[in-house]
């Protein structure tokens, strides 16, 4: 069973059991020493692996992480070398959006 | 809030460039192909459960994931896992990851790595038993099936003899 921030992937590449989190990368279970916000979140998961009943569920989980976005600092300190690599891509990709969301 | 009246947005915490990005390599559609499927033999409170985690957590005494070959060959991930034994503590791990803020797991590995939950759980009975070893790999595989040969293969036949039945992955 996977605890996913992206749960999306799983329609990628299929994955039996899903729980799925809008929490940043890296804390999928929750704030740093915050124990009873943890187990409120495995405790869920746990619940998942007993009740799915078919292969692909996703079970979504109503928690709300408390910190906006961009101030969740999950990104690594320096960009990664694949962010780098693929940067004009990725530009691109967000040029593309853009205009989409413009032509509506 | 019943958790069937949220749709988690999972692309939520990434930049308007990355999301953009990440979108294009995920289908619009749910996944048609087969999906494996294993039923829980028995009640949770009866069941061994083990975590693993693309974390990129290592031992202090063992090697840590490569990332100076990343940092050369943009579309190579390290492929290597590391067996955890259950007691570990943060004191005694490495983290490396070149995708993510390693900063948190350090200061409490239960943020992806719950380890101290489970035990918990495990004492509380909510869980039959959490497994002597975890494990790690490295969460960047880029286009990569080599990684299911060397490290999933091995990692499964660890789980069998650990009487393992039920997994927790934890993305980083």
């Amino acid at each position: 069973m996977v605890l996913s921030p992206t749960y999306e992937f799983h329609r990628a590449v299929g994955i039996p059991r899903s729980v799925a989190i809008e929490y940043p990368y890296g804390r999928p279970v929750g704030q740093v020493g915050d124990k009873e916000g943890q187990r409120e979140v495995l405790l869920k998961v746990l619940s998942h692996l007993e009740k799915a009943e078919k292969p692909g569920k996703v079970l979504h989980l109503s928690f709300v992480w408390p910190e906006d976005p961009k101030k969740t600092a999950w990104q690594p300190p320096e960009m990664s070398p694949l962010i780098k690599f693929y940067l004009e891509e990725i530009k691109a990709a967000r040029q593309r959006t853009s205009e989409k969301e413009k032509g509506r | 809030m019943a958790e069937e009246e949220k749709v988690v947005d999972g692309f939520r915490f990434l930049p308007q460039g990355l999301k953009a990005w990440v979108r294009t390599f995920i289908p619009e559609e749910d996944f048609k192909g087969y999906i494996p499927w294993t039923p829980l033999p028995k009640p949770l409170s009866q069941t061994t459960l083990a975590i693993v985690t693309s974390a990129g957590i290592s031992l202090r005494s063992d090697p840590p994931f490569d990332m100076e070959r990343e940092k050369k060959d943009p579309l190579w991930g390290d492929r290597s896992f590391r067996a955890i034994p259950r007691q570990t503590t943060e004191q005694e791990i490495n983290v490396n990851h070149l995708h993510i803020n390693t900063r948190y797991i350090k200061e409490d590995m239960n943020v992806i790595f719950p380890m101290v939950r489970m035990a918990e759980f495990e004492a509380e009975g909510i869980i039959g038993r959490l497994a002597p070893t975890a494990f790690s790999f490295y969460g960047f595989q880029w286009q990569n099936t080599d990684f299911l040969k060397e490290a999933v293969d091995p990692i499964s036949r660890r789980m069998t003899t650990e009487g393992v039945e039920a997994v927790l992955l934890t993305p980083a």
